[in-house]
């Protein structure tokens, strides 16, 4: 009820004009029917009729087709304007609170400090606090930039990475930043994968998974992170967790920019709707691919990034040359 | 000691405003969740077990929480008849995000990130013009057909009782000091709505109509709480 309430509050005058399309549309085609059945009889039953009248009556349902197509074409842009501007607008209320947040608490904890005679223990306490705040003011200012910074333009400068290594390096940071036990994440796979690629960005993409999958992990915190590579010469990245999951009409739309999941007023997971948008612009950047799959909501998500350009194993770990080894 | 409910999903600013807040000698409750507050702060409709839990004086509302928002709250606490005085906090501070809070029946509203001094004046504020509408007046006051009940924020017209909010209290008792005069709409921004004068909304014009809807026989055309064109309004002599 209070959800319908909400939604209909926010949504309600763009689908105004949705409806004057979808009713443009509706009066095009009965107007096409009325001029099929009042024009074709005579057009096709009486014999001696004047082929200026048959050209007329071809051009003229063909001018009524381009009329419908190009109702339903403008219908359909409307469509995704009106989808983008929503999401937009709940980007600005998201990033408007993950910027505030932070901020109002250290000026809470700042002022606290300065007014009050604060025990040493509480202190430090706000201390930490204070500490947690500004990570959490950088996350957001980094996903910001690298929202800007990732396209799905090819890497300029792909170089030799060990993907498993960088893998460990992401739950390690993980687990330290989410301050979690060393059992929440699973690793599995080699000690080492090579591929070719941008290390900085494609540990953002992990790690962006990793976070993702903490923060949509309810109570239940068990996440694995699985690393292999294939004979086609592709290497795997899966990030699976036992959380939220999702509805399988929200999955073609979880790698749009500014998609998060409910109306933004009632957000209980922060976030900017951009985490998962520079995951694909990073892996795409690399040519590879992103899946996700969830049995549905409560049963967790799995996403699987794809890679090409796998290298032999330690082809040039230590700078030796492909010949040299062989 | 007044007792502060404190409805904030955001763990690191609920502890830091609870700290303040108990310093200054507050009572402070805090719950984190939208369904949760409408549970503590409506009560079921049935009437059964009503409040076990101890009577809050003040509520310190988020705007943005898990489950049900604020201006909802707000709305589900004012039709359940709970005239509880609202301070609401919010990352959104805009005009229009600060008119939209005080038509959903919050008392008084102040966007993140705020001063702390502000936010414990605030507080302290609203408990005091709680008072200040409740005391000095006299405590039932005859305006037209209707009595009301400063103390207990009720308006009795015949054997209907009305319950009345912080602001509307606030903005009938304004109008019965002065009867016979013209307050004007700043002066009622400012000392109502704790608002800049130059405001520009129609939260004071709604209120009117709210509270002509009980005093007046014809709301429509009335003959007690009257518009003054162009400057404010003014309660007729009787």
């Amino acid at each position: 009820m209070s959800e319908v309430s909400q939604l209909s509050r926010s949504r309600r005058p763009k689908w105004h004009y949705l409806a004057v399309g979808v009713g443009l549309i509706v009066v095009a085609i009965a107007l096409t029917v009325a001029w099929g059945i009042l024009a074709a009889p005579e057009a096709a039953g009486a014999r001696g009729v004047a082929p200026a009248r048959v050209i007329a009556y071809f051009f003229g349902s063909l001018m009524f087709l381009l009329l419908i197509a190009g109702l339903v074409l403008i219908v359909m842009l409307l469509l995704r304007e009106v989808r983008l501007n929503e999401r937009q607008s709940n980007f600005v209320s998201a990033v408007t609170h993950e910027l505030k947040t932070p901020v109002a608490s250290l000026k809470l904890y700042l002022e606290t400090l300065e007014y009050r005679d604060v025990p040493p223990e509480r202190r430090a306490e706000f201390y930490r606090t204070m500490r947690q705040d500004i990570e959490r003011l950088n996350a957001t200012i980094n996903n910001v930039l690298n929202a800007a910074m990732y396209t799905d333009r090819p890497v300029a400068d792909p170089r030799p990475l060990d993907l498993a290594r960088l893998a460990r390096h992401a739950a390690e940071l993980t687990l330290t930043r989410h301050q979690l036990a060393k059992t929440a994440i699973r690793y599995a796979g080699p000690d080492s994968l090579r591929v070719a690629g941008d290390p900085q960005a494609l540990e953002t993409a992990v790690l962006n998974l990793l976070d993702n999958a903490v923060k949509y992990s309810k109570d239940k915190l068990m996440i694995e992170l699985e690393v292999w590579g294939d004979a086609d010469g592709q290497a795997h990245v899966r990030v699976r967790d036992h959380g939220i999951g999702m509805s399988r009409t929200q999955l073609p739309f979880i790698f749009t920019r500014f998609y998060r999941i409910g109306a933004e007023v009632r957000r209980s997971k922060t976030g900017t709707g951009l985490g998962l948008f520079i995951v694909r612009a990073i892996v795409k950047g690399h040519r590879g691919s992103i899946t996700v799959d969830s049995p549905g909501p409560d049963r967790g998500s799995t996403f699987t990034i794809t890679l090409p350009g796998l290298l032999e194993p330690e082809s040039e770990a230590n700078g030796a040359p492909e010949a040299a080894r062989a | 000691m007044p007792r502060v409910l404190l409805v904030e999903d955001e763990e690191h600013l609920a502890a830091g405003i609870r700290f303040n807040l108990e310093l200054d000698g507050y009572e402070v409750e805090t719950i984190a969740d939208g369904l949760r507050a409408v549970e503590r702060l409506v009560p079921p409709p049935d009437g059964a077990a009503p409040a076990v839990a101890p009577a809050i004086d003040l509520v310190v509302l988020d705007v943005m929480l898990p489950g049900l928002d604020g201006f909802q709250i707000v709305e589900r606490m004012r039709q359940a008849g709970n005239y509880t005085a609202v301070l609401m906090l919010t990352a959104k501070g805009l005009p229009e995000d600060v008119v939209e809070g005080l038509e959903a029946g919050a008392d008084d509203y102040l966007p993140k990130p705020f001063d702390l001094p502000v936010l414990l004046a605030r507080v302290k504020g609203l408990i005091r013009r709680r008072e200040w509408a409740r005391g000095a007046a006299g405590d039932a006051v005859k305006v037209g057909p209707a009595v009301v009940d400063f103390a207990n924020f009720e308006l009795r017209k015949g054997d209907e009782i009305v319950r009345l909010t912080l602001l509307e209290a606030m903005l009938l008792k304004l109008l019965v000091e002065r009867r016979g005069q013209v307050v004007t709409k700043a002066e009622i921004l400012e000392k109502v709505w704790n608002l800049n004068p130059d405001t520009e909304t129609r939260a004071v014009d709604n209120f009117v109509m709210r509270l002509r809807r009980h005093l007046e026989e014809d709301a429509r055309n009335p003959r007690l709480l009257l518009t003054v064109r162009g400057v404010g309004y003014r309660l007729a002599e009787e």
